[in-house]
């Protein structure tokens, strides 16, 4: 929405009132990529969290649980190189690296860009990896149906209460690696109870993407039907 | 982000056929990850050079603000003091009644206006 008033001031200055919110320019586009995804009949679920919390071994167990019901894409979000996009890609899943170069975020437009390399009638689910940072893609919607957050305990005990707003909107968050928490002195249901407090519309699942300990639980949280792993 | 807004700036100053940006006046919400000293840092650097070189920024920090459909409560946020950190934690639950609310601003980064001298 934009509103501009023009009023001379002192003779020369001039007030321009623009009123222009850029980051509402990246929701609008978001908002644009959802309904886009919606009429395609494709779900979109948006996957954050720090680096080396474990988000694309989740993506791969949730692929591997889902592949046989569910035709999936996913977009990998990284800075540079496509050697996570390639790991997902074995699983037999169209997959697009998406690089941002230096950004430390996805946004909207980049999503958008990258949903005209795939043919979203032979697609029913995408899964979109941010880059790996608590911080920015919480200013940054994508245009996703969900948000999934993972922190894993190797990121100590205050990592949720230290990065509120990137929780405040997320549906589901895995708390991941929990098989390391006694080693790590980190209190699971302590690190839940904090997710809880700050959004207490979150489902929280402890997971171990590795052994895909709790997958089941992530992707039933999300919606879909599954099979138990094993 | 002040890339955006310096770019956004000179091409409106360009089509008004500005001389000079003397004034920009923002509007962030406090519920944003962008740092206010970052802002005006990058600002600095990055309007070197150009018709914004000098300009003044003035930044208007927006409260973040919730609203609660159970009980219509409009206002702040709520923040739970857990005795076990020293900072107050945000939280979704209504300061009234508890529900959880929904965020009704504190998300903007808004170029209210800028002042351009006009040869």
């Amino acid at each position: 929405m934009k509103k501009e008033v023009v009023k001379a001031e002192e003779g020369e200055v001039f007030d321009v009132e623009l009123s222009e919110d850029l980051l509402q320019a990246n929701r609008r586009l978001a908002e644009e990529n959802k309904q886009f995804l919606h009429s395609n009949g494709v779900r979109a679920i948006d996957v954050m969290g720090a680096i080396g919390s474990g988000k694309t071994s989740l993506i791969e167990k949730l692929v591997q649980l889902l592949k046989n019901r569910y035709r999936i894409a996913v977009f990998k979000g990284d800075l540079t190189t496509t050697i996570d996009a390639e790991l997902i890609a074995r699983h037999g899943v169209e997959t697009v690296a998406i690089n941002t170069g230096k950004e430390c975020h996805l946004d909207a437009n980049l999503v958008k860009k990258a949903l005209q390399k795939l043919s979203l009638k032979n697609i029913d689910l995408l899964f979109i990896e941010n880059v790996g940072n608590l911080i920015c893609p919480a200013d940054f919607s994508l245009g996703s149906e969900k948000r999934v957050v993972v922190v894993s305990v190797t990121e100590g005990p205050y990592m949720v209460v230290k990065h509120p707003f990137i929780f405040i909107e997320a549906d589901v968050v895995s708390i991941n690696k929990v098989d390391l928490a006694e080693a790590m002195g980190v209190d699971v249901k302590r690190l839940e109870k904090d997710v809880k407090t700050i959004n207490p519309r979150a489902i929280v699942v402890a997971t171990n993407s590795r052994t895909g300990e709790g997958v089941g639980d992530v992707s039933k949280a999300l919606g879909f039907r599954t099979m138990e792993f094993g | 982000m002040t890339s955006q807004i310096v770019q956004r700036v000179l091409a409106e100053a360009e089509k008004r056929k500005a001389k000079k940006v003397t004034e920009v006046h923002l509007v962030i919400g406090k519920l944003t990850f962008l740092g206010l000293e970052q802002v005006h840092f990058a600002y600095e650097a990055l309007t070197k050079g150009t018709i914004m070189e000098s300009s003044k920024l003035v930044i208007e920090e927006q409260e973040g603000v919730v609203k609660c459909n159970h009980c219509g409560y409009e206002g702040g946020f709520k923040y739970d003091d857990d005795p076990l950190y020293h900072v107050p934690v945000p939280t979704l639950k209504c300061p009234k009644c508890g529900s959880v609310v929904n965020i009704a601003a504190g998300k903007e980064c808004t170029i209210k206006s800028i002042k351009l001298l006009v040869a």
